[in-house]
């Protein structure tokens, strides 16, 4: 009897406790995605409100006003048609034919849903209508359009068609973002659209692209904190690897790169080491190192909506095992994850969760929202993430496959990539540029990602140097990033 | 075990008297005729009415009484603003309710002898149950619906006090194998109704019993362990169990179809935010179900989290003081009966919020004395009978002692 009610109290306490946990989780989830949620397309609510709010404006990091409703209620972006077309992607078009953008995501803050009580007083003083919220940006719109120039210089090829994400890897701010080909979105007509190869699909959130040798980051991070052998022995590269009879590697060019450690065969991205090494390490280890970066995971931020990435799961085939090793077989992931990856390795092993509102505020200048860098998670541990900084220090600076990136004044440390993948049947090379500056008062991580380059050219080539100009840029304007 | 509690005075009814007055009370001044001013009276008038005629009858709870008067008068004022017929129905349901409530106390206090009473009423519970696989009727996607004539209930619904009786009755006189007996062709008629929901309740519910009254471990953990085979095994048999979960997982991939009602839920609970867009204001028509499952986001949306949050804590409160009823009775079956009753309640409260919420996938379970149904309501009121049963019991034996006491001296 004693212990029955014993035991009664012990469950009604479980019960509670579960009530508890219940409104932690209703309030966390709220506070985290609500705004994200009442934004959503699906929200009868909010069309009732854009016939009678005035939209509010959207600023960039350092004022630039990007997005303002005029007296006629008719939405401005910027006066010239090039910082228009750069901003596309992340503002959005008029026809919301982009998906998930500030305008769309942000659409709660901007038409002001919930007014507190001084707004509404600020209202009947200043006889106004209802007004929105004003949202600052984490974006340097004039990086943006620079970015999407330095793609113009460099890219000489017809297509013209990648991504940049730029990014703080110590807050997570996302400083720029850029998807080509890109718009004008106050000059559209159904020729250009047509024309362009699916300028509506913003590549730097959505493309899921094989990594190619970007990848070696985290076959190389999967060796260092593994302790496998194959981190200090020697190794010896005679160009090719016959992996099964069907399958052989064969390194860029077909060069034997002779005997190698690690540290040379990061540096010259030796896909025959790294074929082999996956194959060493097996398919439960490479996937775990993958999915501790953040391959297979379900991504959910605040701000915005990135394609999830892919990594093999299960027991793979040794050819496509050894291809993983070099980022090919099934590996996708987006520019932006990428990005995340590099930063993360920047920052000591602790990637970021990206972002790209900086504040909130009510019409009357009341502050609704500031901004706060958060941690998503470890991708592995800081003495392993200290390593590939050097790695890919030696990838630009001694001599590697980057060093066309390196840029005066500024540490640049970083991974080229070529990969391949078919689109529709036709084979598509990408190339590949991802890299940081390991300055502590300029922490910055860039990706590049140019699609269709010609045979023959490399990531070391074409994407490198479009991410040299956006860290000179950087360097010559150190004030309108930090 | 003569631990007096301090039994709460009448004020708390009449503060969620004055709750309702004002809630109806703003509404009639909203549609300005006079006929919507109704129920600002009627409904405060009842709960006054109730809160101080039913404890002449005999002892009951006053706080569990003013909890649960909370509980019914939101769900009303609620679908008031979509519907004012269902509110209409619903106040009539409370009515029924009330009656039954006051049913099943009594039956409580009558049948201290309740072996012979368990046989029977298990034996009725379990023809009910067999009904809707018979005759039933469909609805989202389980056959758990019974029309005689004009009338249409849930027997699953009205089981429920059954199976907290017969559990609590046979656990306290340790007869193991119609506890077993019963509770397995309980979940198996369920299973066939393809009420996956309610089985789970229930199945959740008769293991709780069973432990309270065992105190193993190692049934316990048999229980948990074929519970979640059978989860694994739902999962891979049942393409709506599958399909429920990938929602839970991910509700925006297809939110114009299979996500839709989550999605709504979740984007009516922000548009609400800490304190609500208003009574009668926002948009809870565009929430589906929303009179019935998914009534939680309505009143999140009207009322705000931070109210939403205080819904969650008068559930609490009531599993407490019944849990300290509980505690208070004197013999074995007593405890079960009114802890199985308010894990019922609870459970069943949890389970829906949780699914609201995007916490736990969704099973369609109504939220107790909140949702709009008759038959829900009715079972919600048969349970917080027995509980109140079992506290009129109590009280009548802490009365007894003390006047023994007093003759001692």
């Amino acid at each position: 009897m004693k212990r029955q009610r014993y035991r009664i109290k012990l469950i009604a306490m479980l019960l509670i406790l579960c009530f508890l946990g219940l409104a932690a989780w209703g309030a966390w989830s709220v506070s985290h995605y609500g705004n994200r949620w009442f934004s959503h397309a699906g929200n009868v609510r909010l069309n009732a409100l854009k016939k009678e709010v005035t939209e509010g404006d959207i600023l960039d990091r350092n004022g630039i006003l990007l997005a303002h409703t005029n007296e006629n209620g008719v939405r401005v972006f910027r006066e010239s048609a090039a910082d228009r077309s750069s901003l596309v992607h992340i503002l959005g078009d008029r026809q919301r034919q982009i998906a998930n953008t500030v305008e769309s995501l942000q659409a709660g803050y901007l038409y002001g849903y919930q007014s507190s009580l001084p707004d509404a007083v600020y209202r009947l003083i200043r006889k106004t209508g209802r007004c929105g919220n004003n949202v600052s940006l984490t974006i340097d719109a004039d990086l943006c359009t620079e970015a999407a120039a330095a793609f113009m210089r460099h890219e000489k090829t017809g297509g013209r068609s990648g991504a940049a994400v730029v990014m703080n890897y110590r807050t997570g701010e996302i400083l720029a973002m850029i998807s080509l080909p890109s718009f004008d979105p106050d000059n559209v007509s159904e020729e250009i659209i047509g024309a362009l190869d699916q300028p509506y699909w913003n590549r730097a959130l959505q493309a899921q692209v094989p990594p190619g040798s970007t990848f070696k980051m985290v076959t190389a991070a999967a060796m260092l904190s593994r302790g496998s052998a194959g981190a200090a022995d020697p190794f010896v590269c005679s160009g090719s690897l016959e992996v099964s009879d069907t399958f052989t590697v064969h390194d860029f060019s077909g060069v034997s790169h002779g005997t190698l450690m690690l540290s040379q065969a990061f540096t010259r991205s030796c896909n025959v080491f790294f074929a082999s090494q996956a194959l060493k390490l097996g398919s439960d280890a490479m996937q775990a190192a993958a999915e501790d970066f953040g391959f297979n995971r379900n991504f959910l931020f605040r701000d915005l909506v990135v394609s999830n990435s892919a990594y093999p799961r299960g027991a793979q085939s040794p050819a496509a095992l050894a291809a993983s090793g070099y980022g090919q077989s099934a590996i996708t992931l987006s520019p932006m994850h990428l990005c995340l990856m590099t930063g993360a390795v920047a920052n000591d092993g602790i990637m970021m969760e990206p972002r790209v509102v900086r504040s909130v505020r009510s019409a009357s200048g009341a502050g609704v929202l500031s901004w706060s860098a958060a941690s998503l998670m470890t991708v592995c541990e800081p003495s392993v993430a200290r390593q590939l900084q050097l790695l890919m220090k030696d990838a630009v600076q001694g001599g590697g496959s980057g060093a066309a990136a390196a840029v005066t004044t500024l540490d640049i440390r970083g991974k080229t990539g070529t990969s391949e993948s078919t689109d529709h049947g036709s084979k598509v090379n990408y190339g590949w540029f991802t890299g940081y500056n390991a300055q502590t008062d300029l922490p910055v991580a860039v990706t590049v990602l140019v699609e269709n380059i010609p045979d023959g050219e490399t990531g070391g080539t074409t994407a490198a140097r479009i991410v040299k100009d956006i860290f000179t840029y950087i360097r010559n304007h150190p004030d309108r990033v930090q | 075990m003569s631990r007096k509690r301090a039994a709460p005075k009448r004020g708390l009814s009449g503060l969620v008297a004055l709750f309702f007055f004002l809630g109806f009370g703003l509404l009639a001044l909203k549609r300005g005729t006079l006929e919507s001013a109704v129920p600002a009276l009627a409904l405060p008038a009842v709960i006054l009415l109730a809160s101080w005629l039913l404890p002449l009858l005999f002892p009951l709870d006053r706080l569990l009484l003013s909890l649960v008067s909370f509980l019914s008068g939101l769900g009303i004022l609620v679908l008031y603003i979509t519907d004012p017929s269902l509110a209409l129905h619903q106040m009539a349901a409370c009515g029924v309710g009330l009656a039954a409530m006051l049913c099943s106390a009594s039956f409580v206090r009558l049948h201290s002898r309740r072996s012979g009473w368990a046989m029977i009423l298990g034996v009725l519970g379990l023809t009910l149950l067999c009904l809707p696989v018979l005759f039933g009727k469909e609805m989202y996607g389980a056959r758990n619906w019974l029309d005689i004539g004009a009338l249409s209930f849930q027997p699953s619904e009205i089981v429920k006090p059954v199976l907290v009786f017969c559990l609590a009755a046979w656990m306290s006189e340790r007869r193991i194998l119609p506890c077993l007996l019963f509770s397995a062709l309980c979940l198996l008629l369920l299973m066939l109704q393809k009420d996956l929901g309610t089985a789970l309740l229930y199945f959740a519910v008769a293991l709780l019993i069973w432990w309270m009254a065992s105190g193993s471990l190692s049934v316990l953990a048999a229980g948990l362990l074929g519970g979640g085979a059978a989860a694994v095994w739902g999962y891979h048999h049942f393409a709506h169990v599958r399909r429920r979960v990938e929602i839970w997982i991910d509700p925006w991939k297809d939110y114009q179809n299979a996500g839709y009602q989550l999605v709504q839920s979740l984007v009516a609970i922000a548009s609400g935010g800490l304190f609500g867009v208003g009574l009668g204001l926002g948009a809870p028509d565009s929430i589906p179900i929303h009179t019935s499952d998914f009534i939680f986001s309505a009143v999140c949306e009207q009322f705000g989290l931070i109210f939403g949050a205080c819904v969650l804590s008068v559930y609490a409160l009531l599993i407490w003081r019944s849990a300290s009823v509980a505690r208070a009775a004197r013999y074995r079956f007593h405890g079960l009966l009114a802890m199985g009753s308010a894990l019922f309640l609870g459970l069943q409260a949890f389970l829906i919020i949780g699914g609201v919420l995007k916490l736990i996938p969704l099973t369609g379970v109504t939220l107790p004395f909140v949702s709009y149904g008759g038959t829900s309501m009715v079972s919600s009121f048969c349970l917080l009978g027995l509980i109140q049963g079992v506290e009129s019991l109590n009280r009548e034996a802490l009365d007894g002692d003390a006047h023994l006491a007093m003759l001692g001296t």
